[in-house]
């Protein structure tokens, strides 16, 4: 096993108070929080001091750490032969854990040792969906280690590979939860659950906002004068849609029930947002067109300039 | 390597939890969440039955967190960042949305 100084992590004395130990742990979670940090590796230093921070703030994991003496980081120990038996008496296979499932093994032993079930912990999974997968609901593998306990609250790491079958109807920042998915309960305790964290790929159509569905579309504007009917490609097939004579940009025009849609039968709607685009080359034709068109209307596309305008 | 199915739900606004529920969930006590909810950090559906939306597991989630992570021990601070953190998430998700 390697050792860690996580005495050195944080910055602080071995002799060190625990407020003092406190105040440099919150010095560096408020430097390397990835929730406000901008540097790029804040995410691993960020665990190596919660890491640290989560043995020296226990006086009881603290004095197990110390016993284990003096080395430097990286450097391969093992904890001297009486160490197990002064903190627990478990049985570790030193070889396939590191130093923080030993102290994580410590403090659960301690509160595994009192009567009665204990529920299983909740774990925490982060899920990328594709924006199809999350329309249609999908069915994902993660693989996950769990460190479970025996009666006897000795730990052990346990990989194993979990199919979720993803709802439909799943958005942007939504939480699932697996229920029973967690870690194990002991002594007939629930087992925790499993958190997804979902996020949803953006798509170069829709823009999705709670269970509706938003889209451009772009009408020439002889269309939006005139109505027309529009081939709409919407994630659950094409339907047509009816653009009624004068249309202006920026109208919503909403296809009902075509959004996201999930599995109790609660959908959203499909909003197409019409945009007015004009073709950047015209032949002369066209340009001649144009102009009689321009000569024959007396359309005034500004008239708020006029009336709401300062004097 | 033996691989289980297992469904993922949906954390409901109306699916509903008692306090012990959430407690449980969270890994926050009963007493914190109560000094959260004084604080404003979220209430419930239901003042005399003391019944919530299952979405207060994510909140009471996020506030056992970022308690963890950043060694908060006032609950009214804790409070305070929550809401803080939820106006980000709210503000970051429009700006997503404006980028697209």
């Amino acid at each position: 096993m390697k050792y860690k100084d996580y005495y050195a992590t944080l910055g602080v004395e071995r002799g060190a108070t625990e407020d003092e130990i406190k105040k440099a742990y919150r010095k560096l979670a408020r430097k390397y929080h990835p929730d406000v940090s901008k540097e790029a590796d804040a995410e691993e230093k960020f665990k190596e001091v919660g890491e640290a921070y989560e043995t020296l703030k226990d006086p009881e994991k603290r004095a197990a750490y110390d016993q284990l003496g003096r080395h430097s980081t990286g450097e391969e120990f093992r904890p001297p032969p009486d160490w197990q038996q002064s903190f627990g008496g478990a049985q570790f296979s030193f070889d396939d854990l590191d130093l923080a499932d030993l102290f994580a093994g410590l403090a659960g032993r301690r509160s595994r040792q009192g009567p009665g079930p204990i529920r299983g912990a909740d774990y925490e999974a982060m899920v990328r969906l594709a924006f199809d997968q999350a329309y249609a609901g999908a069915e994902i593998e993660l693989d996950l280690i769990a460190v479970e306990y025996d009666e006897q609250g000795n730990a052990k790491r346990v990989p194993h590979r979990l199919k979720v079958r993803i709802p439909p109807g799943v958005v942007d920042g939504q939480k699932l939860r697996v229920p029973g998915k967690g870690g194990k309960g002991l002594r007939g305790g629930r087992d925790g659950d499993l958190y997804l964290d979902i996020s949803v790929e953006s798509h170069p159509l829709y823009r999705a906002e709670g269970l509706d569905l938003y889209m451009d579309l772009p009408l020439a504007p002889w269309e939006a004068v005139l109505g027309t009917s529009v081939e709409m490609p919407t994630p659950g097939g094409t339907v047509s849609l009816k653009v009624p004579p004068g249309t202006r940009a920026g109208q919503k025009l909403r296809l009902g029930g075509r959004g996201l849609k999930r599995p109790d039968g609660t959908a959203g709607h499909l909003y197409a947002n019409v945009q007015i685009a004009v073709p950047t080359v015209v032949d002369g034709r066209q340009r001649e067109l144009y102009r009689q068109l321009a000569n024959a209307s007396s359309f005034n596309p500004r008239a708020q300039f006029e009336q709401e305008a300062p004097r | 390597m033996n691989v289980e199915i297992a469904e993922a739900t949906f954390l409901e606004e109306n699916d509903v939890v008692t306090l012990v529920q959430i407690a449980e969930r969270s890994g926050l006590s009963e007493h914190e969440l109560r000094e959260l909810i004084e604080c404003g950090a979220f209430s419930p559906i239901d003042v005399t039955e003391w019944t919530f939306s299952a979405r207060c597991v994510v909140v009471a989630r996020t506030a056992y967190r970022l308690r963890e992570e950043f060694a908060l021990d006032d609950t009214h601070a804790l409070a305070v960042v929550l809401r803080l953190m939820q106006r980000i998430e709210a503000l970051e998700t429009r700006l997503r949305e404006a980028r697209r």
